[in-house]
């Protein structure tokens, strides 16, 4: 509460210095309407304040003054010095209330009547308006000053109750510089310490030094942080005069606004914010009399979430409005020659609804007073990204639309990937990087077309670029892709492009500095940053070379899936890794099972007997696949396979593949180990049977026996629905290779044929919330469902 | 007329910066090159964990040689707010200006006739007066 009446306080007098002047120039010509406006706001904001504190006096005062002004606006009083004088004389007793609240001091004795009644057209002047004006005037002359050297200092507190100043952001800035300065020389000098060796007497203070530097440095970036609450507060406002203007009724709602934000990124955000919530308003939200006939609420909802989620801040914007008619958006797109037909018939819907974003497009079809003035969504995108942010849409037809903003904390540390190019060290925005691969790796394959490399990866045709090409430093032609590590990246408007680079080094987060123009100019870097060492790295500026690179072009270079169908059959298809076993001979693992590959040196591998084990990184695991031929001499590939609870090691020669197993898995009899055979690009590969790696190698450790439950896995509702459910409740999700007899099997009541497979008891689920008393329960009885759940673990337990 | 100058040498010629603009002369160490910039600027090298563009004087002017240097001398200017250094030739002292920077009938070559103010005369004799801002913005955009 006291924060919010500081707030509340610092608020006011912020108003009464900026409507200082306005003052004035409204008692030189009291008819002037802009000015009984800013005057009204001020009043009216005051009154408002006041009702929430429970400031009955101010708020009568100001609720005074409002509705002799809003007489005024409305044009039933002719605003004389008369009125001048008693509200100025009122703005004057709020300030002198305002001073003794925050000295936490009596309100001052009465005379607000007196105050109040000079308001009245036909009552008597009587106050000393000379004085308060020539008081206002010098104030407002102080204000003005104090603008002109952009260092607006706080009125000094009668009393010094307030403990806050305001300073200047460029004051922060160069603290903050100056703090970051530090922590670079720091690390100078701890290198130097190092290499000098250990020195008892100067490492004590030197940690020392570090630890409070740390602490000064947590503490400046917090001085720049200020409570999203602060861009919250003025949206009210702003959303209903928006609503009042449009004839529409609407309601904010918020959410996490004591989530900080860098100063500066508030006021980065402001803009675009500001027209999201026209563009909601205008756009979105439905007359009252459209809402109710489409049977939704009269008032419309608009609603702000924010959630501090690592060094990023997501915002989301939400309306209940209409919801974005991507048709329409479509045909505009179409009508303005931004896509094709074709280009569009192609997009997804997700696709359709960010055409919003480019530039040139406004759904309003009248050109309204309060959005669709040129200014589109596109500069709210590029306004955000230009901050290092990104914006998306989504929107459901009639139920309404959601944009997502997703800010970094501050706008001078970014994380960043730092990666090396000939003989040099750059930095990426981490934002922006999707993923890296190794391009010698087995999944990524290389493709020309014309001069163009593409590279396909997870079925994507990419198209790549080498960043030593891109900086001049090699040619296309002398480039050795298999080489390069291969960093996705995705861009804010989805494209992903491929960059290729010599090493990717480590993530770092980074402290930006502007660089000069004449650097600027070659649209390559977006600035500069400091090593540890002191000396500077390039950041890389990533959508300008896109844009450059013609990468960026919309939906006109999107990674193109190479073949749809093949899409849909790899989603029947059973994903294994191909692998050569020690003696050489091809053979495949469900990829399922398998939970990362090591490579461990042959002296980690102990074989004796029957037993072998194999230790990665302290833990000893059983080992298997090792009795199918000579282990290699040095270091040795092991496939770590998980059945969920239980791990053990597969060694292999060499990992091949990745492939999908389309066709028919042969059973064999013979080989107990494998699950059987199948064709993979022609060739037979047998498939390892997990059932039987781990019941005969009976994996080391040993978790508590989990209960296993077998679900309809031909219903989507019990794959989605139920079986988070009964996981959460402690079952392990039996799947349909898993033989014998599982703890629990769920039944959907309208298949009669059981759920396919062995079980020891049974529950039964009904579509029906009705009872109809054949023991069955409603499938969303979550309760009902838990307690048999329950019921049965520990039953089996006991 | 008597404005300190760093007088120095600049593709072989007589050159002077106001003494004002400098705030120190260094001796470049490491330069980290920036591909994909023009010729005229070398690099950024770290001073005191600022980072500074190093600008080659001669290459800046147009000249085609880069700068001759053995001990890289480069002097720090502030420029909108961004650190330059100006690599050049040699750095020689601190002097007064004898008189303003004149022009001089027939100019003072191509590339010296956009980047110098005038010609100064000082103790050592006459000194072409640099124009910082012309200097590290290069050739290219000095010619426009």
């Amino acid at each position: 509460m006291d924060e919010l009446l500081a707030d509340f306080v610092a608020e006011t007098r912020e108003m009464l210095e900026q409507s200082g002047s306005e003052l004035v120039a409204w008692e030189a010509d009291p008819s002037d309407k802009a000015r009984i406006d800013t005057i009204f706001r001020f009043v009216h904001t005051v009154k408002g304040n006041c009702g929430f504190f429970d400031f009955p006096r101010l708020e009568k005062l100001s609720h005074a003054a409002e509705d002799a002004l809003a007489e005024c606006r409305a044009g039933r009083r002719e605003p004389d010095s008369a009125l001048v004088t008693a509200v100025l004389a009122i703005i004057d007793r709020i300030s002198e209330m305002t001073d003794a609240i925050e000295a936490d001091e009596d309100l001052g004795e009465g005379g607000d009547d007196a105050l109040i009644a000079a308001l009245n057209p036909d009552g008597e002047v009587e106050v000393q308006s000379d004085i308060e004006i020539s008081d206002l005037e010098t104030r407002s002359a102080d204000t003005a000053k104090a603008d002109d050297g952009n260092d607006t200092q706080k009125a000094v507190p009668r009393q010094g109750v307030q403990r806050s100043i305001r300073l200047p952001v460029d004051l922060l800035d160069e603290v903050m510089k100056g703090v970051s300065d530090m922590v670079l020389a720091r690390n100078d000098l701890a290198r130097r310490l190092r290499e000098a060796g250990e020195q008892p007497t100067i490492d004590g203070p030197f940690e020392r030094l570090s630890a409070i530097l740390a602490d000064v440095r947590t503490s400046i970036t917090r001085m720049r942080m200020q409570r999203l609450e602060h861009l919250f507060s003025s949206l009210p406002r702003l959303v209903r005069d928006l609503s009042n203007e449009l004839g529409k009724q609407v309601l904010v709602d918020f959410e996490g606004s004591e989530v900080e934000l860098d100063r500066e990124m508030i006021e980065m955000v402001r803009d675009p914010l500001t027209h999201i919530i026209r563009n909601a308003i205008d756009h979105g939200v439905e007359t009252p009399a459209q809402r109710l006939k489409s049977g939704k609420r009269e008032i419309g909802m608009l609603k702000f979430a924010a959630r501090q989620s690592g060094n990023q801040i997501s915002l989301v914007i939400t309306d209940d409005g209409g919801g974005i008619n991507v048709e329409k958006v479509a045909a505009k797109a179409l009508a303005n020659g931004i896509y094709s037909r074709s280009e569009l018939d192609a997009m997804s819907e997700g696709q359709k609804q960010n055409l919003i974003f480019e530039p040139g497009l406004s759904t309003a079809e009248e050109v309204s007073s309060v959005s669709g003035r040129g200014v589109g969504m596109d500069v709210v995108r590029s306004n955000i990204e230009r901050v290092g942010g990104s914006i998306e849409v989504t929107s459901k037809p009639g139920e309404g639309t959601s944009f997502h903003l997703k800010l970094p904390l501050t706008l001078s540390i970014i994380a960043a990937l730092t990666v090396g190019s000939g003989d040099q060290r750059y930095a990426i925005p981490r934002s922006y990087v999707e993923e890296i691969v190794f391009g010698n790796s087995s999944h990524v394959e290389f493709a020309q077309a014309g001069d163009r490399r593409l590279v396909t990866f997870r079925d994507k045709r990419v198209p790549c670029l080498s960043l030593g090409e891109v900086l001049g430093s090699e040619t296309n032609d002398n480039c050795e892709w298999e080489s390069k590590t291969l960093i996705l990246v995705r861009l804010a408007s989805d494209d992903v492009f491929a960059l290729a680079v010599d090493r990717v080094f480590d993530h770092e987060d980074v402290v930006v500095k502007p660089i000069a123009p004449a650097i600027m100019e070659t649209r390559l870097y977006a600035g500069t940053t400091l090593l540890d060492d002191g000396r500077p790295m390039m950041l890389i500026d990533l959508p300008s070379i896109a844009q450059m690179r013609g990468m960026a072009g919309g939906v006109r270079t999107k990674a193109a899936p190479v073949e749809r169908e093949k899409e849909v059959e790899a989603k029947k298809a059973v994903p294994v890794m191909l692998f050569a076993g020690l003696d050489g001979r091809h053979r495949a693992v469900r990829l399922e099972l398998v939970r990362r590959i090591d490579t461990i040196s042959r002296d980690a591998i102990d074989i004796e007997g029957d037993r072998a084990q194999a230790i990665i990184d302290g833990e000893i695991l059983t080992l298997a696949g090792h009795d199918t031929g000579d282990l290699p001499e040095e270091r040795c590939r092991l496939l770590r396979l998980s059945d969920g609870e239980n791990e053990l090691v597969y060694a292999v020669r060499e990992v091949l593949d990745a492939a999908d197993v389309t066709d028919d898995v042969v059973p064999s009899e013979a080989d107990r180990n494998i699950e059987g055979v199948t064709l993979i690009g022609g060739k037979p590969i047998p498939l390892l049977d997990g059932h039987a790696v781990f019941s005969r190698y009976k994996a080391a450790r040993k978790v508590d026996h989990t209960l296993t439950c077998r679900i309809p896995s031909d219903s989507e509702w019990a794959r989605t629905i139920l079986e988070p459910l009964v996981s959460a409740a402690g079952y392990r999700i039996a799947s349909d290779e898993d033989e014998g007899e599982a703890d629990l099997a769920i039944a959907l009541a309208e298949n009669t044929d059981g759920a396919g497979g062995v079980a020891r008891e049974t529950i039964r689920l009904r579509p029906d919330p009705e009872d109809s008393g054949d023991d069955t329960i409603y499938r969303y009885d979550r309760d009902g469902l838990l307690a048999a759940l329950k019921r049965i673990r520990t039953g089996r337990a006991a | 007329m008597n404005d300190l100058l760093l007088m120095c040498t600049i593709a072989g010629r007589r050159a002077a910066i106001p003494a004002v603009a400098v705030q120190s002369v260094i001796e470049v160490e490491n330069i980290t090159p920036i591909p994909g910039t023009p010729d005229f600027i070398c690099g950024l090298t770290a001073l005191r964990s600022q980072a500074l563009t190093v600008i080659d004087s001669s290459l800046a002017l147009g000249i085609d040689q880069p700068c001759v240097s053995r001990d890289q001398r480069a002097a720090v200017v502030e420029v909108e707010g961004h650190l330059y250094a100006i690599m050049v030739d040699e750095a020689h002292d601190v002097g007064e200006a004898r008189s303003e920077p004149v022009a001089v009938p027939g100019g003072f070559g191509d590339g010296w006739q956009r980047a110098a103010k005038g010609m100064v005369e000082t103790d050592g004799g006459p000194a072409l007066l640099v124009d910082i801002p012309q200097l590290v913005s290069g050739p290219i955009a000095a010619a426009a």
